[in-house]
């Protein structure tokens, strides 16, 4: 039982840093962000994926009777295994891997077995780690270019922004996708820099009409891309120039008809001042939903740092965590082997709190004192109360110290 | 049940093209709801990981596939900018200039507007699968939901980075194309209410999300550590747009 859970944590440790970095800005990339279908991940649906899958299968495979484990099927074994293979590759794909990998690696057929290995998983024990083999066998996959990038010219030495490369997320050309019906191409993912690289090559061929997908791939000189990456945005980049072009003088918008201005509205006046109330609108939902994002964000992270906590806490003594000297008694609901209940994290952290930027910490400390704090206990404050912060790394998580 | 409810009326108000592109929220439940309970793996969980993995796909090809076009055309209509300037401005020929300012303004508001509704598609899938996920937990007693969803965070369809670097570009050239504010008056109460009521604008679009927004974020009675605070909007906005046809419960 406690198997599974050194694993976590140690997964864990590994990935909550990475968060962080997932939400850098990326300025400039030397390589094609790509990025692989999530479902090329699913056990079923394997595909392409690091090279030396196969071979750490084979490796952990013999490995087996180290484990402790009771009462499993060589299946369920292997399954296991694979999920640690999984994770400690993905491991090292979040940590800076830029190169590109060969196109799809067949996997064995040990993959394919995917039905009977969910059928042969009858010990509870393995909850966890059935769960990470869901989900980190699509790790390696999703680490790869998630993040946001930008311009991605290889080799050329008059990139213009000369930002450093931020890729932790290594951006490679991944693999073709899977052998089975999802998306087949790796999709792309377009910047403004490619596109402006894409236009100046057009340009050079003479114009949209006569610029030819090859040409521009030449002319682009991008690792990575291919003429189908650039046929598609071609199309798109002509339908975009002729068809809503004022200077034509035809004015149809993009994908829905908003074609004459719709409420007969006398004055041009008017119009404009129905263009300003629009985007003033637009512009309240805009910033809505970035404070909303930053919250989700900083919510999950929390979330996660407790979840390690809980664990963490659960394997040494139960006592060393408990808040005794914060008035919020911890709630009762630290299960016997001191996992986690999903429904223990449902405690009320914000009952009536307006988060902004940069204020969590208090905000929770407050949180914390609130007199209206119906929580019985309010996991996110315990920690910032005792002023100990919410850092990671992995002494801090291994160490926990409330003042 | 309630999340499903809005989702089903924010899809019915958003545009005609991206209907069927949001998470297939009900089907997701409904597979959740066949999951036996606190069993080690059934088939229907390897059924719902894989619909799962499926939907995020879409999720993603749809945000990148409209990213690639915002991208297109903001740049697009920085060049017309430029162009009309030089071709009508710069010689002269005032009144063109206008008309075509004109129509190129209201480009650049509706373009800035789908790029926000890109945000916003983005921000109610991902409270759909973090919901999803939640129940997932609920019911099969597994703890998927944080693992997954620190997946889900790094997912294209979710790091809005670039796109929220368009918006605000646009509006900077907003700021350049539009006429000064010194003289502009607020437009009439039935005006305002007219181009809430156009079906299938942008414009109503945009509101419907907001007040999705502020619905969902009031309190329930499943209210969490990971459920976000009340919506704090700006007094008025929504209310000097009131009355609506918009039927939200």
């Amino acid at each position: 039982m406690s198997s599974s859970l050194p694993f976590i944590s140690r997964s864990m440790e590994k990935k909550f840093p990475k968060l962080h970095d997932a939400q850098q800005d990326v300025k400039s990339n030397p390589v094609v962000p790509h990025y692989s279908p999530f479902v090329s991940c699913f056990p079923g649906s394997l595909s392409s994926s690091a090279p030396g899958f196969s071979s750490d299968i084979h490796h952990f495979s013999f490995s087996a009777d180290e484990r402790n484990i009771q009462g499993l099927s060589t299946e369920g074994t292997w399954c296991a295994d694979q999920i640690q293979g999984a994770l400690d590759r993905s491991d090292n794909v979040i940590a800076g891997n830029n190169q590109a990998h060969s196109s799809s690696i067949e996997l064995p057929d040990d993959i394919n077995r995917q039905d009977e290995w969910w059928t042969d998983m009858m010990n509870d024990d393995w909850k966890e780690l059935l769960d990470d083999t869901t989900v980190n066998e699509s790790h390696p996959k999703v680490s790869y270019p998630a993040a946001q990038t930008s311009a991605s010219m290889v080799n050329q030495p008059q990139i213009h922004q000369s930002v450093p490369s931020h890729s932790e997320e290594g951006f490679t050309v991944a693999g073709s996708s899977s052998a089975t019906a999802t998306a087949t191409k790796p999709r792309m993912r377009w910047t403004p820099e490619l596109h402006e690289r894409f236009v100046e090559a057009v340009n050079q061929l003479g114009g949209s009409e006569k610029a030819t997908p090859k040409g521009v791939l030449k002319l682009m000189k991008v690792e990575g891309l291919t003429i189908y990456h650039v046929k598609s945005h071609l199309q798109k980049y002509r339908t975009t120039r002729y068809k809503p072009d004022s200077l034509e003088g035809s004015m149809k918008t993009a994908k829905f008809g908003e074609e004459t201005p719709p409420l007969n509205l006398k004055t041009s006046f008017d119009l404009t001042e129905a263009l300003r109330l629009q985007i003033e609108v637009q512009k309240q939902l805009h910033e809505q939903l970035e404070i909303q994002r930053n919250l989700q964000l900083r919510i999950e992270e929390q979330g996660k740092y407790l979840q390690i906590m809980f664990e963490k806490q659960g394997m040494s003594s139960q006592k060393k965590l408990e808040v005794s000297t914060l008035e919020p008694s911890i709630s009762s609901d630290h299960a016997a082997d001191g996992r986690l209940q999903d429904n223990q994290l449902e405690t009320d952290v914000f009952p009536e709190a307006k988060v902004t930027d940069g204020s969590s910490n208090k905000q929770m400390a407050e949180s914390c004192n609130a007199k209206d704090n119906k929580a019985d206990f309010v996991v996110g404050s315990s920690f910032s109360c005792g002023s100990a912060k919410i850092h990671d790394g992995d002494d801090s998580i291994s160490k926990p110290e409330l003042s | 049940m309630k999340f499903g409810k809005r989702l089903k009326e924010q899809i019915e108000e958003t545009l005609p093209a991206w209907r069927d592109e949001f998470l297939s929220y009900k089907d997701l439940k409904q597979l959740v709801k066949l999951i036996p309970e606190a069993q080690p793996c059934s088939k229907v969980e390897a059924e719902f990981i894989e619909l799962l993995n499926f939907e995020i796909d879409k999720l993603n090809a749809f945000f990148v596939g409209r990213e690639e076009e915002f991208i297109i055309r903001q740049r697009h209509l920085q060049e017309m900018v430029k162009r009309v300037a030089e071709m009508y401005q710069a010689r002269g020929r005032e009144e063109e200039y206008a008309k075509e300012m004109s129509r190129i303004r209201k480009e650049i508001v509706n373009l800035h507007g789908e790029m926000v509704l890109l945000e916003n598609y983005s921000s109610i899938n991902y409270i759909g699968l973090a919901k999803i996920l939640k129940k997932y937990d609920k019911r099969s007693g597994r703890l998927l939901r944080l693992l997954f969803i620190e997946k889900i965070l790094k997912q294209p369809f979710f790091t809005t980075d670039l796109i929220s670097k368009l918006v605000k570009e646009c509006e900077s050239m907003i700021d350049l194309v539009f006429p000064s504010e010194s003289d502009h008056q607020q437009l009439k109460p039935e005006d305002k209410r007219k181009l809430v009521g156009e079906e299938q604008s942008i414009f109503r679009s945009t509101v419907v999300a907001l007040v999705t927004m502020q619905e969902m974020r009031k309190g329930s009675s499943t209210y969490g550590q990971f459920s976000l605070p009340p919506l704090s909007l700006p007094d008025n906005l929504l209310q000097s747009l009131q009355p609506t046809p918009i039927p939200i419960p």
